[in-house]
């Protein structure tokens, strides 16, 4: 079903290189005072603007998976796949509240990474590093998933082949993925900043076109809700209900409400978007980003609807069947079916691309919690800042090598499990991150214990959750307590109450406290507006050499 | 690198701000407000088109959030680079 479109392909093979010569040149952007400082590599030299940052965070906030993960649940399920759309509503308002202090105090302190912070706020070497191992746990298939967002685009435009081989099928995966690897060991994170630009002008082009376009040839929107609102009546011979709904069913409405919240407040404490914040030049930089990132959940939301636009088109219905009833294929199928292939190439481009910009953001993430929690902390915390870099260099290449093995390896829906998982286990360090940017009231070992039940029993329910066909891991979503919730939140009132008993009782017992190294005033801090014609000039007027 | 001192907030600035961000979001997060198809706007249900405008609802409010909490730049610094002193 799937032939190569020459056209198709020179478009997209063009674009991947324009965005390489792009990655490899922006080691030369805003060149550093001394490159091999761990805050230039891992961080952009702290020196990115309003406008950088906005489309650094962007780039976190939606990656090939949401690109295709999204109107693939819509296009299964129905309204219950817009809570991706409710929850990157609520996101920026709850970011608001708590990312200036933490920017604030990682300024202050020097901290690259939040598991510095945890460890520096409550003198615990073992939060510290529970915190970065959830960090790279939940970060890994997060990037594998990245690699299947991409695998997706080039099963539909025909790209690699239906050889046994997996070297050979997977060629252009592990090329695409190579290329990635160098211009990031080389550049940091200004490459993918640089990259998210290219990126963002795609993903908008594309997604504005599509709901201009696809629509109108399609019969129009009152007939794509008409044929999607019938599909999701029909009765599932599986499960022996409806496939879905149109609108959220009072039955659904607290998974719906938990999963929203529960990736809301899990979003800002992954690494990779604690690195795009960490890389902000002053506080009010995020606080007025945080103002303008819902362009982004605007363009979300419409990409959701792809997935009511793919249910109204039959040749697209087909191909998901022909599939193995795989709805990931809906969109990349979408674009092939109504787009003239030139079009097509671009609305792929924009998928690869935006797979390759947070893969690269989350590796770099990724490393700097490796040189700071473990390199740094245990294996040689006399560390120079070059042998840092050095360090956090090799670490994000086995981060993107990790990744690449685990997506070719392992079958898809392990990839998929993995980041379920992900997704509860990150929540499960708020309590020693999030809240302990307000108080220190919680006891060291009892955020340890809170964290460490929270975790078993996140993963304990996830795996016992059936759906989609699967005996495990079928859902993100169980009942508890007579509510069908998101067991990430459900893990994380287990998590509070734990910490909060075992707080008292450690209290009680008259445990040590650890040593808090921050200061109040850390928490406030923001830098001196520049005085001065400095202001204007971003880099030195003369570069040492 | 220099740090300023803390900036302090009169305490109705922050409530305004975090009734401001509460409303935000509340607005999403209790789904029984918009978990229905009428009243539609043109074909689309209302939970399509409630969701969609609730999104630049959010931006303005957040903006306004971001000018009531914006530091201002110290007297003997000069100028930053935003639109100067606030009230």
């Amino acid at each position: 079903m799937n032939h190569l479109n020459a056209v198709t392909f020179v478009i997209l093979v063009t674009s991947f290189l324009i965005v390489t010569l792009i990655g490899f040149a922006s080691a030369r952007w805003r060149p550093a005072e001394d490159p091999m400082q761990l805050t230039e590599w891992g961080l952009g030299g702290r020196g990115f603007g309003t406008f950088i940052s906005w489309f650094l965070l962007g780039g976190d906030l939606y990656t090939a998976y949401t690109f295709i993960a999204v109107p693939a649940l819509v296009y299964a399920t129905g309204a219950a796949g817009f809570y991706a759309l409710s929850y990157t509503i609520m996101v920026f308002p709850i970011v608001f509240i708590f990312a200036p202090r933490l920017w604030s105090v990682a300024r202050v302190r020097g901290y690259v990474t939040l598991g510095e912070f945890v460890r520096g706020r409550h003198g615990s070497q073992g939060l510290g590093l529970a915190v970065m191992v959830t960090g790279i746990l939940a970060t890994m298939p997060y990037i594998a998933l990245q690699l299947v967002g991409i695998e997706s685009v080039l099963t539909v435009t025909g790209i690699g082949s239906t050889s046994g081989n997996v070297l050979v099928r997977d060629l252009p995966l592990i090329i695409a993925f190579g290329v990635l690897s160098a211009y990031t060991f080389l550049a940091g994170l200004r490459a993918p900043a640089l990259i998210a630009f290219v990126k963002d002008i795609l993903i908008y082009v594309t997604v504005i076109v599509a709901i201009l376009y696809i629509p109108g040839r399609i019969g129009g929107w009152a007939h794509i809700f008409s044929v999607a609102s019938t599909h999701f009546k029909t009765v599932n011979p599986a499960t022996g209900k409806p496939f879905g709904s149109i609108v959220v069913l009072p039955a659904g409405e607290w998974a719906y409400a938990s999963l929203a919240l529960g990736s809301a407040l899990a979003l800002f404490v992954y690494p990779h978007a604690v690195t795009g914040v960490f890389a902000a030049k002053r506080r009010d930089v995020i606080r007025r980003n945080l103002a303008m990132l819902p362009a982004y959940s605007l363009i979300l939301g419409l990409i959701a609807l792809f997935g009511y636009m793919a249910r109204a088109v039959p040749a697209v219905n087909a191909g998901v069947k022909a599939g193995g009833g795989n709805s990931q294929l809906s969109v990349p199928l979408l674009f092939a079916r109504m787009f003239p292939s030139w079009f097509a190439g671009i609305a792929d481009s924009a998928i690869v691309i935006g797979a390759l910009v947070p893969a690269a953001i989350m590796s770099i993430a990724a490393a700097n919690l490796f040189t700071r929690n473990i390199y740094k902390e245990l294996l040689k915390p006399d560390a120079t800042p070059a042998q840092e870099t050095r360090v956090a260099r090799l670490a994000s290449l086995f981060m993107k090598v990790g990744a690449l093995g685990f997506a070719l390896a392992l079958n898809k829906t392990f990839s998929i499990n993995l980041q379920l998982l992900g997704g509860i286990w990150i929540l499960q360090t708020l309590p020693a991150t999030v809240l302990s940017l307000y108080t220190r009231w919680f006891h060291r070992f009892a955020l340890i214990a809170g964290w460490a039940v929270a975790m078993a029993y996140g993963t304990v329910q996830a795996y016992r959750t059936p759906g989609g066909g699967q005996a495990h891991f079928g859902a993100s979503a169980a009942p508890v307590f007579g509510h069908v919730i998101y067991i990430a939140v459900a893990a994380l009132v287990l998590n509070l109450v734990v910490s909060a008993v075992l707080t008292l009782v450690f209290r009680k017992v008259g445990l040590q406290d650890g040593y808090d190294e921050t200061r109040p005033a850390d928490y406030t801090a923001d830098l001196v507006p520049v005085p001065t014609a400095a202001a204007k000039t971003r880099t030195p007027a003369i570069p040492p050499r | 690198m220099a740090h300023s001192a803390p900036s302090r907030k009169r305490p109705a600035t922050l409530g305004t701000v975090a009734v401001l961000l509460i409303v935000a979001i509340i607005g999403a997060l209790w789904v029984p407000i918009y978990a229905r198809s009428t009243p539609k706007l043109g074909p689309f249900p209302f939970f399509y088109w409630y969701q969609l405008i609730l999104v630049p609802v959010v931006a303005v409010l957040s903006w306004i959030c971001f000018l009531l909490l914006k530091t201002r730049p110290t007297p003997d610094a000069g100028p930053g680079d935003g639109g100067g002193a606030q009230k």
